[in-house]
């Protein structure tokens, strides 16, 4: 599965083993070119029995029931459901925030781990895996292929992003909107600091594609708990000015606009039908990734 | 405020400690690399209105409760007036202390007067502040007497009432002359008195030689002063301003005049007894009285005809001053009043001797003898009351008879002589003659004279009379007349500013100089006697009442005999012996009956208005309250601890500022997020 027997530090062999044994789905029909382990819009040759179509001209002779013909004397088509592949692309913030981390791990480094193991869980199904570096715009990107050999590009794109530059989320989810064909899983990692309205025009667009988004918000647990004692002099990771504070003076307002935020950002996801979930940077990656796969699974079939 | 320990008030910078911290622990931030700025500069724009103003609250009680502490162990004083002392304990505090009768006024319902609020308060401040010593110098002898303790105040007989009016300026000079003697070091000055205006001589020119000599001493001397200004309404004076013996057919009698006065307004009418005592007998006269003052003219009580020297008492009931409610006084048979008349030319003689010798009561036997100048050896000067000089001053052995009669009491009268010579008589010499320069009248025989421009109506020899009316000076034409120079007062003054009359300076007696003569040629002071002759007339009174077995004194006043030696017959019985001329009473001195009663100006002094009073203490350090009299609370008092309470009060607050909000929204931690469906 690995082409160059390279060891990446944001993989682990055990984790991935364990996580292989739960299926990677899609929540909504995805259009793949060859057949997967998804449904697809389309009807199909699987074995899944769909539904009897009155035979109109020009259908295959081979897909008519002769048995529904000799019980009704009248011509069926009986179609079965398609399983296809599907196009997972992964969205990566490597803006500036990502490098913060006050745990001993950083956001673009739990980015890195999930984004590595989705990539590799989707390849081992035979889904095409793309990834997109983004930042104040799109920094990197490689399209989605299900060549195992891709993974390597994918693997190396993850390995040697930096986080730098501002967060540019909204334009940059608007493009790849645009520019990623129809019906893919869009799986984007980010601390997703910008206001929760512009990220709602963003959601929208993409569903409107038939995208089937799914979000990774990653924060620190010092972001949310502001457990500061002494005057701080906060550098901005992004190049913006520097704030100097004192904590017990602004502690108090820094939650109230945190809560706030995260209370709009819920709305927002809740209404956008994204597949939402917020990972504080001291969880087990493992964790966080079954909760998602298993949710996912809970949740096929649904409408397409 | 002032402090008993204001050095510490050096540490005041203090206060600024939670600033310097605050400041000091900002310097000490950490810098970390933050994501989340978003949040940070959001609730960065939220830290205005309440947050903001309680982090001022809280430094700002921080700093009250320094500044409190402070203040606390500074010792502050309760008293406002004291201003801010600087440098501590004085090295010498001066209480200057106003004994005059007035300052026995008592307030509306209070239980002690002024003079014994003042001393106690005075006595309480002082003991308060502390000093390293203490001078008294209070209103009679002037003389700086070192107290033990403030408490000394208290029980010294040199802080009783007195029966003078006290001379501020005076008290202030020997103040300065004791700072000035013994070089203190920083000096408190504090003058306890009713700022009535006879006592303060607003418009002595000594005060600002007193200014200008307190400002040159270089310790800085501070004062202040504990004033009563409040009058009591409706207080009553009573005064006698005549008596009289007088034989009558059946015997003899007093006859007393004496005058009433009321403070404020006398709107309502009053009864009032008035008791006389005479010689221990008593009767009483009830008078009807209706407006601010009133007069009992010639109040006859019979005596009997061998009773021919005694001492009376007359009294009012008690009000809020006790100290005028009594007045005393003596009698005697009248003395023959004996003029001496000198003259070069005995035809220049009539009309002075004329003057002399006509004696304006039947009762009062008058005489005159006319002697030349070199012929005085003869004559009795113990019996003589006025002599009247017309003739070139005297010199020699002429002069130093003149002086010793003047020193004892006596009064002269020194008119011009026809030809002056270059003698001078204290101090005072004759120039030369000037003639009008007048046109000749219609009549061709006479020039016209100058006029008298002005004269004194308040006071001496050309006083209004009794009733306000004022002399006819006006009206005297002087032809010719003498001039003068040398030291002395104008009594009045010819038109271009010559004298007329004019007062040498002495200090008992009283030597007039007169600038023309009564001769028709020279003026018209015979011809329009009126002038001259009341002139003469209280000369003449002013020289006998010192030659009579009795007399009346005003407390206070220059005396010829020490009144050590006089034996008490009426008067405070604790009062030194010393000090018997300053109190209110009837002394035997000898063979003589002498009365001491308050002067005129205590019966209705009016008091020194604020901005005067002001005006007075310009330039100096000084620091003024209005007590009143039985106030019983302390003028200072320790408040340290008001400070401390506040200090805690600012401590409790900046605490419960400083307590984070109960109701502190939720951090947001991760909460376990349910994903949406798709």
């Amino acid at each position: 599965m690995f082409p160059d027997r390279r060891s990446r530090s944001f993989l682990d062999p055990g984790v991935l083993s364990r996580l292989a044994g739960v299926p990677f789905f899609a929540r909504l029909p995805m259009m793949g070119a060859v057949s997967g382990r998804h449904p697809s819009p389309h009807r199909g040759s699987s074995v899944e029995f769909a539904e009897y179509r009155k035979y109109v001209p020009g259908d295959d002779l081979r897909r008519l029931d002769w048995r529904a013909y000799g019980r009704t004397d009248r011509h069926y088509v009986k179609e079965f459901e398609a399983d296809t592949n599907l196009r997972c692309c992964l969205v990566v913030d490597t803006s500036g925030s990502m490098e913060f981390g006050s745990s001993g791990i950083t956001k673009i480094d739990f980015a890195r781990k999930i984004a590595g193991a989705l990539g590799y869980l989707a390849l081992l199904q035979g889904d095409a895996v793309g990834l997109s570096c983004v930042a104040n715009g799109i920094v990197r990107t490689v399209p989605p292929r299900r060549n195992p050999a891709h993974l390597t590009t994918v693997f190396d794109m993850l390995e040697q992003t930096k986080p730098q530059n501002e967060t540019g989320l909204a334009p940059v989810l608007h493009e790849l909107a645009e520019t990623i064909r129809q019906r893919a899983l869009i799986i984007i990692i980010s601390d997703f600091f910008v206001e929760p309205e512009t990220l709602r025009s963003c959601f929208q667009h993409l569903r409107f594609r038939k995208h089937d988004v799914a979000a990774f918000h990653l924060l620190d647990k010092q972001e949310l708990e502001f457990n500061f004692r002494r005057p701080m002099r906060f550098l901005d990771m992004e190049g913006g000015p520097a704030v100097f504070a004192e904590p017990n003076e602004i502690a108090e307002r820094y939650l109230k606009v945190l809560g706030e935020y995260l209370e709009q950002l819920k709305k927002v996801v809740l209404e956008s039908a994204v597949d939402y979930h917020r990972v504080t940077l001291d969880e087990d990656y493992e964790r966080v990734l079954m909760r998602f796969l298993v949710g996912r699974t809970r949740s096929q079939g649904g409408p397409r | 405020m002032s402090f008993l320990d204001p050095l510490l008030l050096a540490t005041l910078p203090l206060v600024a400690l939670p600033i310097i911290i605050h400041l000091i622990n900002q310097r000490r931030f950490q810098t970390v690399r933050w994501g989340a700025m978003m949040f940070l500069l959001a609730a960065n724009r939220l830290s205005r209105g309440y947050a903001r103003l309680r982090q001022w609250l809280i430094m700002a009680f921080r700093m009250l409760a320094i500044a409190a502490l402070i203040f606390a162990i500074a010792r502050p004083l309760a008293s406002g007036w004291l201003g801010l002392t600087a440098g501590g304990r004085a090295d010498t505090t001066i209480v200057l202390f106003d004994r005059s009768p007035s300052m026995q006024e008592r307030g509306a319902g209070a239980a002690g007067s002024k003079l014994e609020t003042g001393r106690q308060n005075l006595a309480r401040a002082l003991r308060t502040l502390g000093s390293a010593r203490w001078v008294l110098i209070e209103s009679t002898s002037h003389r700086p007497h070192e107290l033990e303790s403030p408490d000394s105040l208290l029980n010294s007989p040199e802080t009783e009432p007195a029966g003078n009016s006290a001379d501020i300026p005076a008290m202030l000079q020997a103040a300065h002359d004791y700072i000035q003697a013994n070089k203190t070091g920083r000096t408190e000055i504090w003058i306890c008195s009713d700022i009535r205006e006879n006592d303060w001589n607003a418009e002595s020119g000594r005060w600002q030689t007193l200014r200008d000599s307190f400002l040159e001493f270089p310790q800085g001397v501070r004062f202040h002063l504990l004033a009563y200004p409040q009058v009591a309404a409706g207080n009553m004076a009573i005064r006698v301003t005549d008596v009289r013996r007088q034989v009558t057919s059946d015997g003899a009698e007093l006859l007393v005049s004496l005058k009433l006065t009321r403070e404020g307004n006398g709107d309502s009418r009053i009864s009032l007894p008035v008791q006389f005592e005479i010689d221990g007998a008593r009767s009483e006269q009830t008078i009807e009285m209706d407006g601010a003052e009133y007069e009992l003219k010639d109040h006859r009580i019979p005596l009997e005809r061998s009773h021919e020297r005694g001492w009376g008492r007359v009294s009012i009931p008690a009000d809020s001053n006790l100290a005028d409610n009594v007045f005393l006084f003596v009698f005697d048979k009248p003395v023959p009043r004996l003029t001496i008349v000198v003259v070069d030319d005995a035809q220049d003689a009539r009309p002075l001797e004329l003057a002399a010798a006509i004696s304006p009561d039947p009762g009062v036997p008058c005489a005159a003898e006319v002697v030349a100048a070199d012929q005085l050896g003869p004559v009795e000067w113990e019996r003589v009351s006025l002599l009247l000089w017309q003739a070139p001053l005297p010199q020699g052995d002429s002069a130093r008879l003149v002086q010793s009669y003047v020193e004892r009491g006596g009064q002269v009268i020194f008119f011009p002589p026809r030809s002056p010579g270059n003698a001078d008589f204290l101090g005072v010499q004759w120039e030369s003659w000037t003639e009008s320069a007048g046109r000749e009248s219609a009549e061709g025989n006479e020039a016209a004279g100058i006029p008298v421009e002005t004269w004194r109506g308040d006071q001496d020899l050309l006083a209004h009379t009794q009733s306000g009316a004022a002399l006819p000076v006006g009206q005297l034409q002087v032809r010719r007349y003498l001039g003068l120079t040398g030291e002395f007062t104008a009594l009045a003054s010819l038109r271009g500013g010559k004298p007329l009359l004019a007062r040498a300076t002495t200090s008992r007696g009283g030597a007039y100089f007169c600038a023309t003569t009564p001769a028709p040629r020279d003026s018209s002071l015979a011809t329009n006697g009126v002038v001259l002759y009341v002139v003469v007339q209280r000369a003449l009174a002013a020289g006998a009442a010192v030659l009579g077995n009795t007399r009346q004194l005003v407390a206070g006043d220059p005396l010829d005999s020490d009144p050590a030696t006089w034996q008490r017959i009426v008067g405070p019985a604790d009062a030194l012996s010393t000090e018997y001329a300053f109190h209110s009473g009837v002394y035997t001195a000898g063979e003589r009956l002498l009365a001491v009663n308050r002067p005129v100006d205590e019966d209705q002094a009016k008091v020194l208005p604020d901005h005067r009073v002001q005006e007075l203490f310009r330039g100096l350090d000084f620091a003024r309250v209005d007590d009143q009299a039985g106030s019983i609370g302390s003028l200072i008092r320790e408040i340290w601890r008001l400070f401390l309470a506040s200090m805690i009060i600012a401590l409790i607050v900046e605490a419960g500022l400083c307590l984070p909000k109960l109701g502190r929204p939720p951090s947001g931690t991760a909460k376990p997020f349910q994903p949406a469906g798709p």
